[in-house]
């Protein structure tokens, strides 16, 4: 087997200051020809390593070694991302690296030597040789701005192969995709591995690692816990190893009681800054004791339908939202009111937004900081500041936030604290209607489920919950009823406990599919 | 742990800003011998600029010639014309200067500020024009009578309008509709001290070659290379013959170089500074003060503890202003022309001012005023016209000679 | 592949620290002074062969007053060093509350002209009124003046969303222009392109002497405004509303604060403490009016609240440094006939080793050598 490997990398470590540990002391390797997962929860390190093979980080200390010319591993020094190129290894971001207002071509002819940069020609030709061998979809002469995520993705992937990669690192390639363009974004992949490519895959969803990987590497807390063989793993068994402990994944769904109208929304429709309509008429009910979970592709208008519920965005007319108060019965209408407003007509709602220090909270504030951003107006002239201490230590205890003190700027702690703050100063105001925005997105399995619990126990004191989330399986779990949103539209609403993943997908997409028929 | 050190920093300050509350002493020194003189010199630019190092030049030559030692002077370079004046002024005095002076017009409110308050030491503003009217002992002005000398760069530049006239080198646009040559003034600003210069100048071109007219054009600022220039460029164009200045760079003998060798006729006159270096054909002299006489007697009557003279302004009769050397374009006979009008005007023979000579809306000058008391900037005091001509420079040292003449007109 | 595979670590490498505690730090900026003093000597050394020790008792003497034998400590340099300082300081309290928003405010410049000019106009115009009511007069103007001149800018980017930083920054020319315009009107004595000393016998509208010291009202009056900036930003609901913008406007939307109220509101905050340190430059230390009035003061004033990390006290210091340095900069031309081009250059290097110690304060290096020992 010796001879099979294409990278070695022994006792990698690496640290961010002193107290961050990102790898500790890791040893892997990924042979030829294979899809390896790299498995482990937010903050393992797991995008640390593979930046350390992109040439992005350089370790602290430790060796990697590749077998380049068949004779054998030998040391390697990967300095820069130009250094990694030169050894065959690209690495997928994330965040893509692409320049929106250039063609396909042109992003891939960036940063190649000046001789072929400029035959245009010949490099698309060539990146259509590319795709057919493969069977990527591309149109060499499409702006990167009029491409979809999937797209965009499929040319990063194009782009390291142009440029001789053999070893592809894929960081969450799946996070933006929907279940059809996952299928197809595996299918390419195994392509690739039957051409002898090595892939690594890094992720955190179980299911997709058990469809494609031949192994899977698994990290905790920056240091390397064990590689398993596919066809031996199973979701419980993988998670175990990921978190270090037996995790049960049940969510405690209860049949929804007492169901009231809380929330009637009629004929809602934004037009975000670009002058698109961001939401096309949207009507539903959000009733009280019950969690309705809203499911689509990112930027489906998800946003806008909370933001425009809280006063932050702005409406068309006829559009209307009315609150309705648990004491009284009495409606209240919030369309044309701002945050301030709502707040002082006494409506009780909570909002949790997706972006968390960026609209939820103000990282270079500490914990107490942050609770007086719902009360500081209490007091004359100076901020109150004792009641949001205490409720800082409150939440601080309740939930376990790890942080060093309330003063801390909440921007220095980990996601997942960062989510409790923000979820428990939601709940500490007693809502009537709470929304949260991918609520779990980027924490551990135990914080997800924590917050999961949370939203359960608000439900059954007869909150109306209103969830926003990403993870089919979750929503499954999770909600009472999901309603689907497809580019701004509502393309339906479904029962959460009879309908399945593969009907919400195409729910998701389909409206998508319709028009491509047509045009 | 830093806000508090910062806080208790802070605390320290103003506590030990109440325990200062006292008044200060002054503790003036009192020098009584020479070699305990000290002297401070405020300087609105350094010597890099020519107004600037024509005053170092002459405190120089002043302290070689009485023997003082170069600790004896502080200089201060670049002092604006604001409060900065005074704290350096009022900072020399602490020093134990007992002589300070100030180069720049606008220095002039400010040291007459510090003057005030210190009677001890003797505060001179150059150029400027308010000592008399202050009443203090210890606050002095100067000034050359420079116009003297710009009547004799006028001479220089009239040989050489005569000659080009006799050699017939002069195209129809050097003459105005009357016949009159041409000539050309970059002035700084509209004041008298300007004005002043460029009568004198005109009035000694017309001791020479009678039928001539001047266009003045200011650039509102002592020194700008590049708006001097331009200014310069623009009267060549109207065609003027002769391009005066009254300004401290060198941008106009530049450009009157230029357009000599680009094929104009046209020459300059500068102030101040040698042009030759920037225009050596194109310079015929510069009109300039010798500073180093005024110091000399100013500084050696401040270092014997005698008083210096409050209105100080003398021109030829005491060798305190100059031509330079004359460049290699002047007229033939030029050098004699100018040794005999300096003789005359250090006999008395000429007077630069002389009424009958001058006209203003047509008529003879009668009456005109030296000195402005109530602050409107319309001299209304002291009678100069007298014996036949106008007294520059004689109840203050600074000029005061604002008459528009005719024959010059002022194109801004 | 070969090349590739004999590189070797790289000498230096950067890693970002995550803290540094507070000794350490001080420690940092401590020693990134001596070495640029020790760069400053050398170049003195070289251009014109003075001890660098002589040099720097001069820096100090020029700030500080001469040493002899009846040195008393605050004689007139110290206090006008005193005086710039809180200067200075006057302008970064003013920046405070505005960059803290994030309003990166350039226009301090011509805030503090059109406050000085506003001053002057009282002390030219008014001088017959009680100086009580002559001095109310001159703050309120002052106030007013600067703004207004900040309002501008604050008003279109609430509504517009315009680049603060441009319009602040042509609002300076602007000011610069009708600072010229005025100093033309008041120009005395004629001639002199300088509105000369305003009122010098009767000294209407000057600050008067507090025990006995001509600059004692200037310190009074800055630190009552930096106290009070300081409670303002720290612990006012305004406060809190200009730190929450200030981090994200997002977040301020989210949290019902009127973003664009705030904005308007804070920049006339700080447009006004800039125009009052204008009232300060003319009736408590000029007592005259011209470009030279803000001086460039109201861009170094920037680079005080940016090292202060806009806290107001550290600002004291910040600011006292840089007077210092200035200060002692023009004493060492002076005494070493050295032009002024030399002193700038001294400021600059040492300013230049001061911001460079923030890059050590946050990242450390690593050394390849070292690494291997850890290994």
């Amino acid at each position: 087997m010796q001879n099979n490997i294409a990278v070695k990398m022994q006792n990698i470590t690496k640290t961010f200051g002193k107290k961050v540990i990102a790898n500790k002391n890791v040893t892997l390797h990924i042979e030829k020809g294979e899809i390896l997962s790299l498995l482990g929860e937010n903050g393992s390190g797991k995008t640390t390593l593979m930046n350390m093979l992109a040439g992005i980080y350089y370790p602290d200390s430790g060796s990697i070694f590749m077998d380049n010319d068949g004779e054998g591993l030998k040391e390697v020094s990967i300095r820069s991302p130009k250094d990694a190129y030169t050894l065959g290894i690209g690495m997928i971001h994330q965040h893509f690296k692409l320049v929106d207002v250039f063609t396909a071509t042109e992003n891939v002819a960036l940063g190649l030597d000046r001789s072929i940069a400029f035959n245009k020609k010949q490099i698309a030709t060539d990146i259509l040789a590319i795709c057919d061998k493969y069977g990527f979809k591309v149109d060499p002469d499409k702006k990167v701005y009029n491409m979809s995520v999937s797209e965009k993705q499929t040319l990063e992937i194009v782009k390291a192969l142009y440029r001789g990669a053999n070893i592809l690192i894929l960081d969450e390639p799946t996070a933006v995709l929907t279940p059809q363009e996952t299928d197809m974004l595996f299918d390419v992949m195994r392509n690739m591995k039957e051409d002898g490519k090595s892939i690594i895959i890094i992720t955190h969803k179980l299911n997709e690692v058990l469809a494609i990987s031949d192994r899977v590497s698994i990290l905790r807390k920056g240091e390397y816990v064990g590689t398993v063989d596919t066809a031996d793993a199973s979701v419980q068994s993988l998670t175990e190893m990921m978190v270090g402990q037996k995790v049960t994944l049940e969510i405690d769904r209860k049949e929804p009681h007492d169901k009231k109208e809380r929330l009637v929304v009629k004929d809602l429709t934004c037009v975000n800054k670009y002058g698109v309509t961001a939401l096309d008429n949207i009507s539903f009910t959000a009733y009280g004791g019950e969690i309705l979970g809203v499911a689509g592709i990112s930027g489906s208008g998800q946003k806008e339908l909370l933001e425009a519920i809280a006063g932050l965005h702005e409406t068309t007319e006829g559009s209307s939202v009315q609150y309705i108060a648990p004491d009284s019965d009495e409606k209240t209408e919030l369309i044309g009111k701002t945050a301030l407003q709502i707040k002082n007509m006494g409506v009780a709602l909570s909002f949790v937004p997706e972006d968390r220090l960026g609209m939820g909270l103000v990282g270079s504030m500490g914990m107490s900081d942050n609770m007086m951003l719902r009360s500081y107006r209490k007091g004359f002239i100076f901020t109150e500041r004792t009641g949001p201490k205490k409720l800082a230590n409150k939440v601080k205890e309740e939930l376990e936030v790890v942080t060093p003190s309330i003063q801390t700027p909440v921007r220095k702690l980990s996601g997942g604290n960062v989510q409790k703050v923000l979820v428990g100063r939601e709940i500490a105001a007693q809502p009537t209607v709470l929304m949260t925005a991918y609520a779990v997105r980027g924490l551990d399995v135990n914080t997800s489920y924590t917050i999961y619990g949370l939203l359960n126990e608000q439900k059954e004191k007869g909150v109306a919950v209103i969830y926003v989330g990403e993870d089919l399986d979750v929503l499954l779990a999770l909600s009472d009823r999901i309603l689907v949103l497809c580019d701004g539209k509502l393309n339906g609403i479904v029962d959460a406990r009879t309908t399945t993943k593969e009907e919400i997908g195409l729910l998701m997409t389909h409206i998508r599919e319709e028009a491509q028929n047509n045009g | 742990m830093k806000k508090l050190f910062a806080l208790m920093l802070a605390i320290l300050m103003v506590v030990s800003l109440a325990a200062c509350a006292a008044p200060q002493e002054a503790t003036p020194d009192q020098a009584d011998t020479s070699s305990d003189f000290k002297m401070g010199v405020i300087l609105i630019g350094d010597e890099n600029e020519g107004y600037t190092y024509a005053h170092m030049q002459g405190i120089q030559e002043a302290a070689k010639a009485l023997g003082l030692a170069d600790d004896q002077i502080i200089w201060k370079y670049t002092i604006p014309e604001d409060e900065t004046c005074y704290d350096t002024a009022a900072d020399l005095a602490d020093q134990g200067c007992n002589l300070v002076v100030s180069n720049s017009y606008g220095h002039q409110s400010h040291m007459q500020l510090a003057a005030t308050e210190y009677p001890d030491v003797t505060f001179i503003a150059m150029t400027g024009d308010t000592a008399k009217a202050s009443g203090l002992p210890n606050f002095c002005n100067a000034f050359t009578a420079v116009y003297e000398s710009r009547f004799v760069s006028g001479v220089v530049a009239g040989m050489k309008i005569k000659e080009l006239v006799e050699n017939d080198k002069l195209e129809d646009d050097n003459f105005d509709a009357d016949g009159n040559v041409k000539v050309g003034y970059v002035g700084a600003y509209p004041y008298a001290e300007v004005k002043s210069g460029y009568t004198a100048f005109f009035l000694g071109i017309k001791s020479v070659y009678e039928k001539v007219s001047m266009s003045v054009q200011f650039t509102n600022s002592w020194f700008d290379l590049t708006k001097e220039g331009e200014t310069a460029n623009q009267l060549i164009s109207q065609g003027c013959v002769i391009i005066g200045q009254h300004a401290d760079s060198t941008g106009a003998p530049s450009a009157v170089q230029a357009a000599l060798e680009a094929g104009d006729t046209c020459y300059s006159i500068g102030y101040n500074i040698d042009m030759l270096e920037v225009a050596p054909k194109g310079a015929l002299t510069s009109a300039t003060n010798v500073w180093s006489v005024y110091y000399t007697e100013a500084i050696g009557a401040a270092m014997k503890g005698e008083t210096v003279p409050t209105n100080w302004a003398k021109g030829y009769a005491d060798d305190a202003v100059a031509i330079t050397p004359l460049g290699e374009s002047v007229a033939e006979g030029t050098q004699e022309k100018v040794d005999e009008t300096i003789a005359a005007i250090k006999n008395g023979e000429i007077q630069v001012f002389d009424i009958d000579t001058f006209t203003v809306g047509g008529k003879k000058v009668e009456s005109a005023f030296a000195t402005d008391t109530d602050g409107d900037f319309v001299p209304d005091a002291d009678e100069a016209v007298f014996d036949g001509y106008f007294h520059e420079s004689y109840f203050q040292s600074a000029p005061c000679f604002a008459l528009d003449i005719d024959g010059i007109t002022l194109l801004n | 592949m070969a090349n590739v595979a004999t590189h070797k670590e790289p000498l230096v490498r950067i890693a970002k620290r995550d803290s540094i505690p507070f000794w350490k730090s001080t420690i940092v900026r401590l020693i990134s002074i001596v070495l640029a003093l020790i760069v400053c000597g050398g170049i003195i050394y070289l251009l014109v062969k003075v001890n660098p020790l002589e040099v720097y008792k001069s820096m100090v003497e020029g700030a500080f007053g001469s040493f002899s034998k009846d040195y008393k400590f605050f004689n007139r340099r110290t206090w006008i060093t005193i005086r710039d300082t809180m200067m200075l300081l006057c302008i970064a309290v003013g920046l405070a509350p505005a960059f803290k928003m994030r309003f990166w405010n350039i226009g301090a410049e011509g805030q503090i002209l059109v406050g000085g000019i506003a001053t002057a106009a009282c002390m030219i115009y008014l001088k017959d009124l009680p100086p009580v009511v002559l001095f109310i007069c001159m703050v309120v103007t002052s106030l007013l003046a600067g703004a207004i001149w900040s309002f501008l800018p604050a008003l279109f980017k609430a509504k517009w969303n315009t680049n603060e930083t441009l319009f602040t920054l042509m609002m300076n020319y602007v000011a610069i222009q009708l600072t010229s315009f005025f100093v033309a009107l008041w120009e005395n004595p004629y001639g002199s392109n300088t509105v000369g000393v305003i009122n010098p016998t009767g000294h209407e509208g000057w600050f008067p002497s507090v025990f006995g010291q001509d600059y004692l009202l200037n310190v009074i009056v800055v630190m009552i405004v930096t106290v009070g900036m300081f409670i303002y930003l720290k612990y006012s609901k305004q406060g809190y509303e200009i730190a929450v913008v200030g981090d994200s406007e997002n977040t301020a939307r989210y949290a019902g604060i009127n973003v664009k109220k705030v904005i308007i509101r804070t920049m006339l905050i700080s447009g006004a403490i800039c125009g009052l340190s204008g009232f300060v430059a003319v009736s408590g230390a000029s007592h005259t009016i011209s470009i030279s009035t803000a001086g460039g003061k109201g861009f170094t004033a920037i680079i005080v609240a940016w090292l202060a990390k806009f806290n107001t006290f550290t600002m004291i210091l910040i600011s006292m440094l840089l007077v210092f340095l200035d200060k002692g900069a023009i004493e060492i031309a002076s005494k070493y006939d050295l032009n002024d081009y030399v002193a700038s250059m001294i400021t600059g290097i040492i300013l230049f080793f001061i911001l460079g110690s923030e890059f050590f304060i946050n990242y450390r290096m690593i050394f390849r050598h070292k690494n291997k020992e850890v290994q």
